[in-house]
């Protein structure tokens, strides 16, 4: 039984998707792991490959069921006075038909352009009269002109052109052995008509060998000003979405690096065409040079590689055959070829190719006078590139990435679009599970495109700058599929939370809320509902709450909606964390993992969220050992699926750095957040960091020791802060900022930094909260340092009170106690009491015994130990304190390195007394 | 007066199996109906392409049914089916008897050699087709549309909203199922 089976065919279906995308290359490597994971399917899908291969070779179906090939179906129909005759080309807009007058007037044969059916009522006919517009103003010698325009008897628009029979200039040029210099006779005419239409603010924006036809009179002829964009504003305004839908449909062999990077089209866009037919002409070859190219590669050419010169091109080629017959084509040899394209045209056609607009000729007429110069052998205007020109390419480079991004998020919208039009209709389950998974991946591959491509390069595009255009571009498609449109807010949106930017994430979530609630689609709106919440998490507790409670209602109890189920419960799971409620947030991220690990539906990303949610819960509850090995989970998940530089990477480390940082571990912790800003940073300044992770790091280099970096750190941190508008992070920046400044002894800095920060906690945070804890312990250190010791201990007192409150209500966990309790610890011995200091201190040392990994050393225990052994010291116990003090050296040591000052304290404390005994 | 083809459609959709014999029973003599008086309008030489045909006939039905008329996306593929039908009666037909009077969907002209396909062959492929209606309708009516139909990629990518690269691997995708269904003897 060799026919496929319906469920063979679901399974192979998918997986033929994605290998019909993939080069041979990526397809072999891509088989050969398939072949690991699932050697029945992927020799399958082998067998149907190679099929299609045939398939394609012999053109099955290729044949339409009632066709005739070369007399297709309008033959013989007739467009006012023109009958037409056979179909000459096809475009997406319409087919061109050559045709004759029926009425005998006339013997001219003429083109008739008419468009496509499916486009008729969608804009095209618009589309259409622009373009008979724009042709009807252009009347050259060397332009093909518009005859007539009209509607047909049954409504179809069509357009009447001069109609040209000749052949792509390049080939001709090949085929009659012209010269360098008939070539440069010829592609001056060229210019002269694009010149012409330039005059007439039109540009072509799709110059290429294939619309410059040589008659076989010699005469030039352009054709296909079908996506020109008048410079003018003509009605419909210079950005209407006709020249937005033009502005793709470009050559990429022929495109600018403007074009590519979707930028503004000038008369400098034609302009390059221009060199790159030059250059074709001139040395028959590709600037982006020989063989063939993926559209990866290509761009990567147009936007960043310095083509190699016309002259260099031949000469490289005297040994190969292709050389001799390049210079036969020419009537001369290659060596005769490269000192002839040598200096001067060089010099023209690789400034006709610069990346940047402006550094290419002004104007066509400006190409064509150089070129006029050249064929009188006098100077030419262009001058070489100099050494401070070839420079300035390296700050170029960055441009790439992005570039390649935006045409990667192109064809992900596309996917998301397909994957929900196939299965927005009610089906079986195995599909809409599909679906579900499909929707996964889908915006898995926008976290890539939005992450992975663009993080890396970082500046001059910003993520932000990324998620603005993407935001653009849903924009643009703003009629297309509602659903992949909500989900792609949604997503989008969630980015904006990972960035810190709560305002711009809620905007974009309030609107994919809106969207979402014109659905019938539960995970839709279940998603946007949840995702809003999440965004909603810091700023009104209770709106977030019921969002997140909004999602989880919307979604049916059934199997197939495991996945939004879980990752609403995520979306919860930081809604909790960030009202500090660390046991529900627990719940819900072990929730949402207890789903998972019951679906066939999980992947690899889906795995790596729900790892990160279980870290970041169990790091809030203090739970650091679990966060530890979630996180490292996390890490390998993104090294596996090739993210370890992505803004997602960089969130991971951040957050780690700090698990590590409050498990007592700062040397590591410093080590990741060092990672963090490095991936998040470009150009060496901190424009693309987060002031988050900028506190994090000054915080942690504080309790290394490098006091001066770690107060440069939060004073950045601290004015990127008050730039985002994210209140936590200002007021996490003030925390670690006054404690910086206390220890400094800058004593009246610390203590502004704390006023400032009382209100801001206030107006947030409930009375019992953590942060006010934190708050009365440094008023406290501030008051001992003024030598007020009865106040620094009411604070402290008052510090501890609210933290056993906070820990009994699940807001925290009990290494918070600790870390209030050390510096009460220090203050009682101060004041004289001796026993309450030692009380405290061995509490605190306890409580981080069992809060710590074990075998693990710790900072925090380093310290706790230390603080004990004074307290000991102060009761007269020397045994113990040295037993004591020498822990404390062990911990410090290893946690905070040799050379820390509290590590030599500690030391001097153990050893010398010992031997003094 | 029948049922309008809104109401059939919609009832088809709902499962209701006589209303979706009828919508194909309508349908079809409705396209036949069109192309006869569309080859006569435009003189017994002419040609009429099917796309062109499918197009007046939506206009027409939508015009009579009123606004509850389904889109146009959805429409053609019902009617791609049902040319579907009638192309492949058509070859059947030609086949057996050349018979006058008939209506010619393409022109056939003699100089250019009959080179369409084979009409046993295509009842295979029509065989194969209504096995991938069960296994994944959207392709089938992908084949429909652009085998039969000969819309364009670009055609029906803007009829379904899709890129025309979707739509394109959809369609090899489609064509493998078939040739694999319509050589049953190849190993998997």
């Amino acid at each position: 039984m060799c026919k496929l089976s319906p469920e063979q065919w679901h399974a192979l279906s998918p997986r033929l998707d994605e290998a019909l995308e993939m080069t041979d290359q990526e397809r072999s490597t891509w088989l050969l792991r398939l072949r690991v994971e699932d050697p029945t399917l992927a020799s399958q899908l082998e067998l149907l490959l190679e099929e299609h291969r045939v398939l394609s070779e012999e053109g099955f179906l290729n044949v339409r069921a009632a066709e005739v090939p070369g007399a297709a179906s309008l033959a013989g129909q007739t467009f006012g006075v023109y009958t037409l005759l056979s179909e000459i080309g096809h475009g997406g807009m319409g087919t061109v038909w050559l045709a004759e007058r029926n009425d005998g007037r006339f013997e001219r044969r003429v083109a008739v352009k008419v468009l496509n059916i499916a486009l008729m009522g969608r804009g095209g006919e618009e589309r259409f009269k622009r373009e008979g517009r724009i042709l009807g103003r252009l009347t050259h010698p060397h332009i093909a002109e518009l005859i007539d325009a009209g509607v047909s008897q049954a409504g179809q628009p069509f357009l009447v052109l001069e109609y040209v029979e000749g052949d792509h200039i390049n080939h001709s040029c090949d085929q009659g052995g012209l010269d360098i210099r008939a070539r440069i006779q010829l592609f001056l005419d060229v210019l002269q008509a694009v010149a012409q239409a330039h005059a007439n603010l039109i540009v072509h924006r799709d110059l290429k060998p294939s619309n410059i036809l040589v008659r076989s009179d010699g005469q030039v002829k352009l054709l296909d000003f079908g996506i020109a964009k008048l410079l003018e504003n003509d009605g419909q305004g210079a950005e209407s979405p006709l020249t937005l839908e033009g502005g793709r449909a470009m050559t990429p062999e022929y495109a600018s690096p403007e074009q590519m990077k979707g930028e503004a089209i000038t008369t400098a866009t034609d302009v390059y065409a221009l060199g790159v037919l030059l250059y074709v002409l001139l040395t028959g070859q590709h600037p982006a040079g020989s063989g063939s190219h993926t559209a990866a590669s290509l761009m990567k050419a147009i936007l960043d590689t310095e083509p190699t010169r016309p002259s260099d091109v031949v000469a490289a080629q005297t040994n190969g055959e292709g050389a001799t017959t390049a210079a036969d084509r020419r009537a001369t040899t290659p060596d005769k070829l490269s000192r002839m394209l040598r200096g001067d045209l060089d010099t023209v056609v690789l400034k006709a190719l610069k990346k940047e607009p402006k550094e290419r000729y002004r104007s066509v007429t400006a190409l064509d006078d150089d070129l006029r110069r050249y064929l009188r052998d006098e100077p030419i205007s262009a001058r070489p590139d100099t050494l401070a020109y070839r420079g300035t390419k390296f700050v170029r480079r960055h441009s790439v990435a992005v570039a390649l991004a935006a045409v990667a998020f192109v064809g992900t919208a596309a996917g998301v679009v397909g994957t929900l039009v196939q299965a927005s209709k009610a089906r079986a389950q195995r599909d809409f599970a599909l679906r579900q998974l499909a929707r996964a991946e889908s915006i898995n591959d926008l976290d890539n495109f939005l992450l992975a491509d663009a993080a890396p390069s970082g500046k001059p595009f910003t993520v932000n700058d990324l998620l603005q255009r993407a935001e653009h571009i849903i924009e643009r498609q703003g009629h297309t599929n509602s659903i992949s449109r909500a989900e792609l807010l949604t997503s989008i949106g969630g980015k904006y939370v990972d960035q810190d930017e709560d305002t711009k994430a809620r905007q974009v979530l309030e609107q994919a809320y809106e969207v979402s609630h014109g659905l019938s689609d539960p995970s839709a709106r279940a998603l946007a509902a949840c995702a809003l919440g999440a965004a909603f998490a810091r700023k009104e507790f209770p709106r977030a709450e019921d969002l997140f409670q909004e999602g989880l209602r919307e979604l049916p109890n059934e199997p197939q909606f495991t996945l939004d189920r879980a990752s609403c419960l995520m979306s919860g799971s930081w809604i909790a964390r960030e009202r500090d409620s660390a046991r529900e947030a627990i719940a819900r991220s072990e929730a949402a993992r207890d789903l998972l690990a019951a679906s066939p539906l999980r992947s690899e990303y889906t795995d790596l969220r729900l790892q990160l949610s279980l870290a970041e819960s169990y790091r809030a509850a203090g739970r650091y050992r679990d966060a530890n090995s979630a996180y490292e989970h996390v890490s390998a998940l993104m090294s596996s699926l090739g993210r370890d530089d992505t803004q997602t990477a960089v969130l991971l480390f951040n957050n780690w750095a700090f698990a590590l940082q409050l498990s007592g571990r700062p040397l590591e912790a410093e080590r990741y957040y060092r990672r963090a800003i490095e991936v998040s940073r470009a150009d060496n300044s901190d424009e693309g960091v987060s002031p988050m992770l900028l506190t994090n790091y000054a915080r942690t280099l504080r309790e290394l020791g490098h006091h001066e970096e770690a107060a440069r750190y939060a004073d950045r941190a601290y004015a990127k802060a008050q730039l985002s508008g994210n209140q936590v992070v200002i007021n996490q920046s003030l925390f670690v900022g006054a404690r910086i400044y206390r220890e400094q002894g800058n004593l009246d800095r610390a203590e502004a930094m704390l006023s400032e920060l009382e209100p801001r906690l206030r107006k947030v945070y409930p009375p019992g909260n953590l942060a006010f804890a934190t708050l009365e312990t440094e008023r406290g250190l501030v008051a001992l340092a003024r030598g007020d010791a009865p106040s620094a201990l009411q604070h402290t007192n008052q510090a501890t009170e609210i933290t056993e409150a906070g820990i009994k209500a699940g807001l925290g966990g009990e290494d918070y106690l600790a870390r209030v309790l050390m510096p009460r610890s220090d203050i009682e011995r101060q004041v004289g009491r001796a026993d309450d200091a030692a009380r405290d201190a061995s509490r605190a040392v306890a409580i981080l015994q069992k809060t710590a990994e074990p075998g693990a050393f710790s900072s925090y225990l380093g310290h706790a130990y230390y603080t004990l052994g004074l307290a000991l010291q102060a009761q007269g116990k020397m045994e113990a304190a040295r037993a004591a003090f020498r822990s404390a050296a062990e911990h410090l040591q290893a946690s905070l390195g040799a050379e820390h000052p509290d590590v030599r304290s500690a030391v001097q404390q153990a050893g010398p007394n010992a031997q003094r005994q | 007066m029948g049922p309008t083809i809104s109401a059939l459609i919609g009832a088809a959709e709902n499962g209701d199996s006589v209303a979706a014999d009828t919508l194909f029973s309508t349908l079809y003599s409705e396209l036949h109906q069109l192309a006869k008086r569309e080859l006569a309008r435009r003189g017994g030489a002419a040609s009429l392409s099917v796309t062109t045909l499918l197009h007046e006939a939506y206009i027409d039905i939508a015009k009579r049914d009123g606004p509850t008329f389904p889109d146009r996306a959805r429409f053609m593929g019902y009617a791609a089916r049902v040319m579907r039908g009638l192309i492949i009666d058509h070859a059947r037909s030609r086949n057996a008897i050349k018979r006058g009077g008939e209506f010619e969907i393409t022109s056939l002209k003699t100089d250019v050699g009959e080179k369409s396909v084979d009409p046993k062959e295509l009842s295979m492929i029509s065989d194969a087709l209504d096995q991938l209606v069960k296994v994944d309708p959207e392709l089938a009516e992908l084949v429909d549309l652009k085998f039969f139909c000969g819309f364009s990629f670009a055609e029906i990518a803007a009829l379904r909203n899709l890129s025309e690269r979707t739509v394109q691997r959809s369609w090899e995708k489609a064509r493998i199922f078939l040739h694999r269904n319509i050589r049953a003897d190849l190993p998997l």
